[in-house]
């Protein structure tokens, strides 16, 4: 695989959230708006791109790799917590607002299933520069991937699009010439659900179709 | 070696090292993570006397009204009290609570700051930390609980689908409401 497939192969083909459907509590939690799914964007991307970082590095050295591997799953915690620790401090220093916006949710990133699923299926047997590649376009796939989805959840439940503090769409306008207000149920839980059921429902439909075309093209070339 | 000695070799080696990498980071960011809560505590206390909507609200300064002085106590529901006293005649015109209590999340408590008046009238609260859950607890803390009186919790409206939190809040006036008269009545000085 080339470098360029790995970095892109997150976004789309191998999308964390779409296509292998992990990471998925934290990403329907902080779905209520735009601004929540950029900041737990922000903080998943650092993580995982230095986790997978010093993970190869461990794993690439073979004398390393052979102590490590008996107790490769809790070095692979440790590591990623201690990352999201970091994360967290900075954010609560730097950041504070955000930092009061995702709450829970960013210690809950040592227990987000992409970070450990990469760390184990890609940058324990891979080189380092491979591995930050792939730590890149994973988190920049799962990024985009809770980025629509909060905009879907947002638009169709306030009405609007927080995009960074008080920087905001208001798109109201829209409900005021349909005569309705917006349900707000899409930005409770159960909106979660529904906005990443129709989603993924409407990427399986054109999935679908495309690889229908291919089908057909296959059998009309011989 | 035996290899059961040597894994813990390993995580003992990483946990020192990670360790001592949250220690310096620790180290960088305390300053600056103390500096926002006290900010957040004082822009919490502001609120209530200025207008957020007025176009000069960044200009005031809570002490050209009021001298003020936080008292940190050693209490495991109060952890501090802000002291506003009357400049004229240095009486105590009001007292903002600094309470925590615990709500849905078990790990971190809730943090309110209720301001009570010498009349016992309720200027106003806010919750100044938690870590509940986004998007649902969360939401409670704009709400109005429908307190004005802090002698009397009786109207006390809790939001329903949040009990654990609503209960952490309630908590939280309750600890006001037993000690505020005490402390109007001079056990401040004590």
């Amino acid at each position: 695989m080339t470098k360029k497939e790995n970095l892109l192969k997150g976004f789309v083909k191998e999308n964390p959230l779409f296509v292998s459907v992990l990471g998925m509590c934290p990403s329907l939690a902080v779905t209520t708006s735009l601004e929540n799914a950029i900041g737990m964007g922000i903080g998943v991307f650092f993580v995982l791109v230095l986790s997978n970082l010093i993970i190869s590095l461990i794993m690439s050295n073979e004398k390393l790799a052979e102590l490590v591997k008996p107790v490769r799953i809790p070095v692979y915690i440790v590591v990623i917590a201690t990352l999201v620790t970091i994360v967290e401090m900075f954010m609560h220093a730097f950041l504070y607002d955000l930092y009061l916006s995702l709450g829970v949710f960013i210690p809950l990133i040592v227990v987000n299933c992409i970070i450990l699923g990469r760390a184990e299926a890609f940058a324990s047997s891979n080189k380092p520069v491979d591995s930050v590649l792939d730590g890149v376009g994973m988190a920049l796939g799962f990024t985009g991937a809770i980025a629509i989805i909060s905009i879907f959840r947002e638009f169709l439940g306030a009405g609007s699009i927080t995009i960074w503090g008080s920087l905001s769409i208001n798109l109201s306008f829209i409900f005021d010439f349909l005569g309705m207000e917006p349900i707000a149920m899409f930005v409770q839980p159960v909106g979660a659900f529904l906005s990443f059921g129709l989603i993924l429902a409407g990427i399986t439909a054109i999935g679908n179709k495309r690889a229908e075309k291919l089908a057909k093209g296959v059998k009309a070339n011989g | 070696m035996n290899n059961g000695l040597k894994a813990g070799l390993v995580l003992l080696i990483l946990g020192i090292i990670c360790g001592t990498l949250l220690a310096t980071v620790n180290y960088l960011t305390a300053d600056y993570i103390a500096a926002n809560e006290a900010g957040a505590q004082f822009n919490a206390l502001k609120e209530f006397y200025f207008d957020v909507e007025d176009d000069n609200y960044d200009s005031y300064e809570l002490t050209d009204l009021y001298g003020l002085e936080k008292r940190d106590l050693e209490d495991d529901t109060v952890d501090s009290i802000f002291i506003l006293r009357n400049k004229d005649n240095n009486d105590i015109e009001a007292l903002g609570y600094l309470v925590s209590a615990n709500g849905y999340s078990g790990d971190a408590p809730i943090q309110m700051l209720i301001v009570v008046n010498s009349d016992m009238t309720i200027q106003g609260y806010s919750v100044v930390s938690h870590k509940e859950t986004t998007g649902f607890g969360a939401d409670i803390v704009s709400n109005d609980f429908n307190i004005d009186i802090i002698s009397d919790l009786s109207g006390f409206d809790s939001v329903s689908g949040v009990t654990f939190t609503s209960d952490g809040i309630l908590e939280c006036f309750n600890i006001v409401s037993q000690r505020a008269n005490g402390d109007f009545g001079g056990g401040l000085d004590d």
